[in-house]
């Protein structure tokens, strides 16, 4: 049922951001920098040290800061797959478990490419790149 | 990349010149013990350190652990641990195993490595593998008791003389190495990722110290990290793997290896450590013989599903040169043969036209990969033979004789082409539906390293004698599997040369 209501809200996102070829793009320009608009609010009030170690930035955030918030167990379940494909949930994966740090698939000012894709075709339609 | 190098090299500079106010500034020591008259400075110390977290490294984390030690740190460059080792086949060859025992298979280490010592041309070394041979049994258990699952039954590999190869029920190296991830962390290893080890520190009387690294390192990015020194109080094991991703290294040792060669090796396998043991003394062994994978797909990236699919289906399949439409190696022999008979398939004007190995999809979905291959492209079923020659521009005729002779051989059990072993073939006739892939090798293990003893301790050039301190297990190391290494004896070797390395540095 979950699986259910998740799909038809992606869907009515779907039909909704249909007018613009643009709108599934979730990196959009801040200021000097590009970010994701599900952290608007940090770059509306330049909080960079939300991830970053300080507020003027020069190297890259802790791994895993992103489960400050995210909940890593809740992750695994969004992304969970069935049968022989259980393997390839991006959170829970055959290789690296759950250890994969959150940016080496999911880029916050840049583009990024889900890690599998180095080897594998799967298919991951959520992936924001 | 270049920067990075530079970067190296700046550090090396440095840290040679040892200015130890300049290096105070830069880093904040919490221990000031210095090593005996060296002068370090101590971010951090630890009773075992190791480089690497492939099946070397973690084995001989755990190993250390069970024998005694109170603090092991285990250093990893990559974002990921595992390396190399969670991307494989996850097949474990072993003598005089249950299921060899289940299986009525009859098998020594003597018989293990005479199969090695005749890949391995007649330049593998003896001692090392006789001892590797004698101990997989025992690192074999080791993985099962940190929770590895392998399939109930025994492959025969290309080379192998009898079937003694288990594989991880996931056909992957990472059934082996996520357990033992987990095993290491609950005896309290600690498992530290996005370090790069730069150089070993040594003390005046030429003894391994500690080691310097790259903390905070992101490996393809910009961001080189900081630098610590760590003091090793027993000693460092180098468990780094090879350079098979180092293209301008593997191609300076064999010119052939060049960009456009595919290699099913994580991008992080790049040999610094093993540089860096060269540059320390250590003796440099076979580094020209860079093994390339006979068993890969031009179809997809890295290892992918196909090398499994093909290692497990070769026994009972025919693998066809497309322009003849005939056979053109025994497909269970050793794998530079056939890589070396994949590279010379070729079009009319030379270029390379992949051969493909035709296989009963009767048979081949019997491995968990036959799915995979197909459902993801990389392979196809067909209906008919002429169907497959029409996909793939092959003479049908000669195909069709050559499928029928290669019946024969099924029938009679004589490959009288090629000579291949058919035991494992038997009552498996090529009849369709078929599935097919396209091979084309990669590269994939670097046979060269440092020179280790059956102590897993490197030798230095100058005196021949072990540099103290300093312990190297897996890939990082040569000589031992000679020209060509057996498919499924890497990770035994792994297992246990870094379960040794271990008790090396806990005995001293």
């Amino acid at each position: 049922m979950k699986t259910y209501v998740r799909y038809l809200l992606a869907g009515l996102v779907a039909v909704f951001v249909a007018g613009s070829s643009l709108a599934e793009d979730t990196l959009k320009q801040y200021d000097d920098i590009k970010g994701r608009t599900h952290h608007e609010d940090l770059y509306m009030e330049e909080q960079c040290d939300a991830c970053h170690t300080s507020n003027e930035p020069n190297e890259f955030p802790p791994d895993n800061i992103c489960l400050d918030c995210h909940d890593l167990d809740d992750l695994v379940i969004a992304t969970a797959r069935e049968g022989e494909d259980v393997w390839q949930n991006p959170h829970n994966n055959l290789h690296y478990g759950r250890d994969v740090p959150c940016m080496e698939c999911h880029g916050e000012h840049t583009r990024r490419e889900p890690m599998c894709a180095d080897c594998h075709n799967f298919n991951y339609p959520k992936h924001e790149k | 990349m270049t920067q990075q190098n530079d970067h190296q090299a700046g550090r090396r500079k440095f840290l040679i010149g040892m200015g130890s106010a300049g290096l105070a500034a830069m880093t904040v020591p919490i221990l000031t013990s210095a090593a005996r008259g060296a002068q370090k400075i101590w971010d951090h110390e630890h009773e075992v350190v190791i480089i690497g977290s492939g099946f070397a490294g973690l084995a001989a984390a755990i190993e250390a652990k069970r024998q005694g030690a109170k603090d092991v740190v285990v250093f990893e460059k990559m974002p990921v641990f595992g390396g190399n080792s969670a991307v494989n086949g996850g097949l474990y060859a072993a003598p005089k195993t249950p299921l060899q025992k289940k299986e009525g298979v009859k098998d020594s280490p003597e018989q293990m490595i005479s199969d090695q010592m005749i890949s391995g041309r007649g330049v593998a070394d003896q001692e090392l593998l006789l001892h590797v041979a004698k101990h997989a049994r025992e690192a074999l258990q080791l993985t099962i008791d940190a929770g590895a699952e392998y399939l109930p039954y025994l492959q025969q590999l290309g080379g192998h003389s009898v079937p003694r190869t288990y594989q991880t029920t996931v056909a992957c190296g990472a059934g082996i190495v996520q357990p033992l991830v987990k095993e290491s962390r609950k005896l309290g290893v600690q498992l530290i990722n996005r370090s790069k080890f730069e150089n070993l520190i040594f003390d005046d009387s030429g003894r391994v110290v500690g080691v310097a690294i790259l903390q905070g390192y992101y490996f393809g990015h910009d961001q080189p990290g900081k630098l610590i020194n760590v003091r090793a109080k027993r000693g460092v094991i180098i468990a780094t793997g090879g350079f098979a991703q180092n293209i301008g290294l593997r191609q300076a040792q064999d010119p052939t290896l060049t960009a456009e060669v595919g290699c099913t090796n994580p991008k992080g396998a790049t040999g610094e450590a093993l540089l860096e043991m060269f540059q320390q003394g250590a003796v440099p062994v076979h580094l020209a013989y860079i093994q390339s994978g006979p068993w890969a797909s031009p179809d997809e990236g890295g290892f992918g599903y196909v090398s499994n699919y093909s290692i497990y289906n070769f026994p009972h399949s025919a693998a066809i040169n497309c322009r003849t439409g005939q056979r053109f190696m025994n497909e269970i022999a050793d794998r530079k043969t056939r890589a070396d008979a994949e590279l010379a398939c070729r079009d009319a004007e030379g270029k390379p036209l992949p051969p493909i190995l035709i296989t009963s999809y009767k048979h081949a979905k019997k491995h968990p990969n036959c799915k995979k291959v197909l459902r993801y492209g990389v392979g196809w079923k067909f209906e008919s033979l002429k169907a497959i020659a029409k996909k793939f521009n092959i003479p049908l005729k000669a195909l069709e004789k050559q499928v029928k002779q290669y019946n024969d051989y099924v029938r009679t059990g004589k490959d009288e082409q090629f000579g291949k072993i058919m035991e494992k073939a038997k009552g498996k006739y090529l009849e369709a539906p078929f599935t097919v892939v396209r091979l084309w090798p990669k590269v994939h293990y670097c046979q060269g390293g440092v020179k280790v003893n059956v102590q897993a301790e490197v030798i230095n050039a100058t005196t021949w004698k072990p540099i103290p301190g300093l312990l190297a297990a897996g890939e990082v190391t040569g000589g031992i599997h000679g020209v060509s290494r057996l498919g499924s004896c890497s990770i035994p070797e792994c297992m246990v040369m870094g379960m040794t390395a271990a008790r090396t540095i806990m005995k001293g």
